[in-house]
């Protein structure tokens, strides 16, 4: 059984109800396949503590994503990400969502004078860094 | 109801000409997490007196865990735990000696619970109460609030004090107490971004009377702030049903109101030829339209 690490993040100055920002985050995750098909969602308390939220706030977003059937309850083990909950975005559709925020970095490196290979060397030891943990 | 802890219809309590709470109605039912929100000054801490049976309703009723505050049965008492705004404990006497001090007025008492959260939050039985340090002494005034195992915890203010870290540990701390037995906890404050995480229900309280009240996501998805924007000139009243505020200027009109449902969108702009802009509100500009 693998366990995602924590990645909800919820703000209060938010108009948006804390389960709905919950459910949204979930969705996201799923379509961007950062929650994987088969993995479990950590526990209802678990939630709650880290986010020191009321843990009703949580099932109510899990109950609800099991109604949808985005999730579905495997009993002694939680809630689980239905296979195939979500249709996967298609890489192109992947790309796009990226494109804007390279192009900003760009015209960033552009004002700030900085050479091309320095900014990719950047962002390769960035990118090492994140994966690596 | 039976399944409310807390009920009360058409409070009022007087200090002497002064009104400070006038036709107040309120229902907690039975395993919330109840958030009592008002400016300083609107009647919080005299609300929580009078549920505590400190202080003499002028009149209405009143009935907490289905007894009259004024005339509490010791049972009912053994069922309650209070947190006050400043715990004024005995200064001179150790954790462990106040510990027991409080443990000995009641027939109940869970040692082991306290043992385990003395652990948690790595209390020192033996620090002078005088000498702790306020969020120190803050958990220490939870701790002796718990030992009865209460079925309702109530607390006046309890993260006025604490700074942003202590007031997350005092957050964490309430959904342990939760997340460990069932019972009912009723809280007021007026720092919003704390309700919005924890409580399911609130109450808002504005003059002496609750302004709004009901669980938190439903308040969220029904109080909205609309902007409307037309090319003919506004009317003159402006006739929604649960409007809490409208400001207009001769195209554009800035609503906010209650009651809020999706279909309301289509209807003002099909019947006033208008665009209907709608901005969901937080819990504190939710709190500031109400107290405008």
């Amino acid at each position: 059984m693998i366990k995602p690490k924590f990645y909800f993040q919820i703000s209060t100055s938010s108009g948006v109800p804390i389960y709905r920002q919950i459910i949204d985050q979930v969705k996201t995750q799923i379509a961007t396949g950062r929650l994987e098909d088969g993995v479990f969602m950590p526990s209802v308390r678990q939630v709650a503590e880290e986010l020191a939220v009321n843990p009703m706030t949580v099932s109510k977003a899990y109950s609800l994503l099991e109604k949808e059937g985005v999730l579905e309850f495997v009993r002694g083990q939680g809630m689980m990400v239905r296979p195939s909950a979500i249709s996967k975005k298609s890489l192109q559709k992947r790309e796009d969502d990226i494109v804007p925020i390279l192009k900003e970095v760009v015209t960033k490196a552009e004002q700030l004078s900085l050479e091309k290979e320095k900014v990719i060397k950047l962002f390769e030891s960035l990118w090492k860094e994140t994966k690596d943990g | 109801m039976d399944n409310s802890v807390i009920d009360i219809k058409s409070l009022r309590k007087n200090f002497r000409e002064k009104e400070i709470l006038r036709d107040l109605s309120l229902s907690v039912p039975k395993g919330s997490i109840y958030g009592l929100l008002g400016r300083n000054g609107e009647g919080k801490t005299t609300l929580i007196k009078c549920i505590l049976g400190l202080l003499k309703p002028s009149s209405g009723q009143l009935a907490v865990l289905s007894d009259d505050p004024w005339r509490f049965s010791e049972a009912t008492k053994e069922n309650l735990g209070y947190v006050p705004q400043s715990d004024r404990l005995y200064p001179w006497l150790t954790v462990r000696q106040i510990i027991d001090y409080t443990a000995s007025f009641y027939r109940r008492w869970n040692d082991r619970l306290i043992e385990k959260l003395i652990k948690e939050w790595e209390i020192n039985l033996e620090d002078k109460v005088g000498l702790l340090s306020v969020g120190q002494a803050q958990k220490v005034s939870i701790l002796l609030s718990l030992g009865h195992e209460p079925e309702l915890l109530v607390f006046d203010e309890p993260v006025a004090s604490l700074d942003p870290g202590a007031r997350r540990q005092f957050l964490k701390t309430i959904l342990e107490i939760l997340s460990d037995r069932a019972c009912t906890i009723f809280f007021s404050t007026h720092i919003t971004s704390d309700l919005e995480r924890i409580a399911d229900r609130v109450a808002i309280l504005k003059q002496g009377s609750i302004a709004l009240s009901g669980e938190l996501d439903t308040i969220k998805e029904e109080v909205k702030r609309l902007r409307i924007i037309t090319q003919k000139p506004m009317a003159a009243d402006l006739k929604l049903e649960g409007l809490i505020n409208w400001e207009a200027t001769a195209k554009e009109a800035i609503v906010s109101l209650r009651g809020f449902k999706p279909e309301l969108k289509a209807y003002i702009e099909k019947n006033w030829q208008a665009k209907v802009e709608i901005e969901d509100l937080n819990l504190e500009e939710i709190f500031l339209e109400l107290s405008r």
